[in-house]
């Protein structure tokens, strides 16, 4: 029984994703959340209380937004 | 994990380089990066002085991209009187879109005090985006229509105001994609325009007489920096994406990259390096063997051409036979 809460992804302007953070492997980090709803980090920004972080940094925070890239410009 | 360089909180990542750096620092890296390319392009030439100062146009379409070259060059540049800076719009006639982004110009250039134009498809060539992508007489992509035109528009421009260089907001996603690009196709005379048109250093190129150069002081950036560089800094970048917008196959090389990205951080840094060095050796090439194109005017715009009617007037005519 899981006991740790779920990840909430709010990506911008499309949809809200929730992730189990054992669905995640051991230790896992921002990028391997982007990696479970299919995106790159290096076409999205992760914002964690409206200030970005590392991706490659320990997953801490339980509700990231996540800003994509708009081509053009 | 904080900065490499201080005791603030990292808030990015540059796999590349290895680096994490805070606001600041992170802010000043791109900065530098940019004045770096405007010093390693020759951008400013010797001759330049108060007396006769250069005329820089912006390319500005309120996107990310030019909204942050837009801002740096401002602040390198507003109190050296050697460079005057001149933004300009183009209006595609792209309904609830192109307007949005105007407003993003607007906004920034009042706040900079920059002079702004705006030119649109409607006024000087009676078609509207919109319209085109309905007819579609080629059977072509919506940007295939709207880069010929944007690219004449620009350039007629520059050429209109005696401008001495044209500057555009592309990203290093950008140039690398264009780069694997050219070179799937095995188009080599591409490759030696592109460093001819933009890419060389001003002192380098073949200089065409026909043509105001180009430059893209932002092509050593990530496009994932130069949208938080907008985002830390708050400017007023619009941030939609155009309703048109459909290059499959350069969405195809970006999936590609971020791929081997991914697993190979610093691929799109040493594909543009790489491709820079042969371009030059390319265009060098072609130089000495003389194969220049015969270039003419346009019968119908008198436009610089290597055609009898220029790309844009023919599209023109499709369009205006539907």
């Amino acid at each position: 029984m899981s006991t740790d809460p779920p990840i909430t992804v709010d990506i911008k302007g499309e949809e809200v994703q929730e992730l189990e953070r054992e669905a995640l492997g051991p230790d896992p980090t921002y990028a391997d959340a982007l990696a479970a709803v299919d995106l790159s980090p290096h076409e999205v920004s992760v914002l964690v209380d409206g200030r970005p972080v590392p991706e490659d940094q320990p997953l801490e925070a339980t509700e990231l937004t996540v800003l994509r890239l708009i081509k053009g410009g | 994990m904080n900065c490499n360089r201080c005791a603030e909180p990292a808030v990015m990542h540059a796999a590349y380089s290895g680096a994490h750096l805070c606001e600041a620092h992170f802010l000043e890296s791109v900065e530098k990066r940019v004045r770096r390319r405007v010093r390693r392009d020759d951008l400013v030439p010797r001759s330049a002085t108060p007396d006769n100062p250069q005329k820089w146009l912006i390319g500005l379409s309120g996107g990310k991209d030019s909204v942050v070259l837009t801002q740096i060059l401002y602040e390198t540049f507003h109190e050296d009187p050697r460079i005057e800076l001149i933004c300009l719009t183009i209006h595609e006639g792209i309904e609830g879109y192109r307007d949005k982004s105007l407003d993003a110009c607007i906004e920034l250039t009042d706040d900079l005090d920059l002079t702004h134009e705006m030119l649109s498809y409607e006024d000087e060539f009676d078609v509207r985006m919109d319209q085109v992508v309905e007819d579609d007489p080629e059977n072509m992509a919506a940007c295939a229509y709207c880069g010929v035109f944007r690219r004449d528009l620009l350039s007629n421009y520059a050429e209109d105001i005696d401008a001495d260089l044209l500057l555009t907001g592309h990203n290093l996603d950008d140039e690398a994609q264009t780069a694997l690009m050219n070179f799937l196709e095995g188009d080599v005379s591409q490759i030696a325009k592109h460093f001819d048109a933009s890419l060389g250093p001003l002192s380098e190129r073949r200089s065409s007489e026909a043509f105001v150069p180009r430059a893209k002081p932002l092509r050593d950036v990530p496009e994932k920096e130069v949208a938080l560089y907008a985002h830390l800094r708050d400017l007023p970048a619009h941030i939609t994406e155009c309703p048109h917008s459909s290059e499959a196959y350069r969405g195809e090389i970006q999936q590609l990259l971020y791929g081997l990205e991914e697993n190979h951080p610093g691929t799109r840094h040493s594909i543009l390096s790489g491709y820079e060095e042969l371009a030059g050796i390319v265009a060098e090439r072609y130089d000495a063997d003389g194969d220049d194109p015969d270039l003419r005017e346009c019968t119908e715009c008198g436009s610089t051409t290597t055609r009898e009617i220029c790309r844009k007037c023919s599209l023109l005519e499709s369009i205006q036979a539907v």
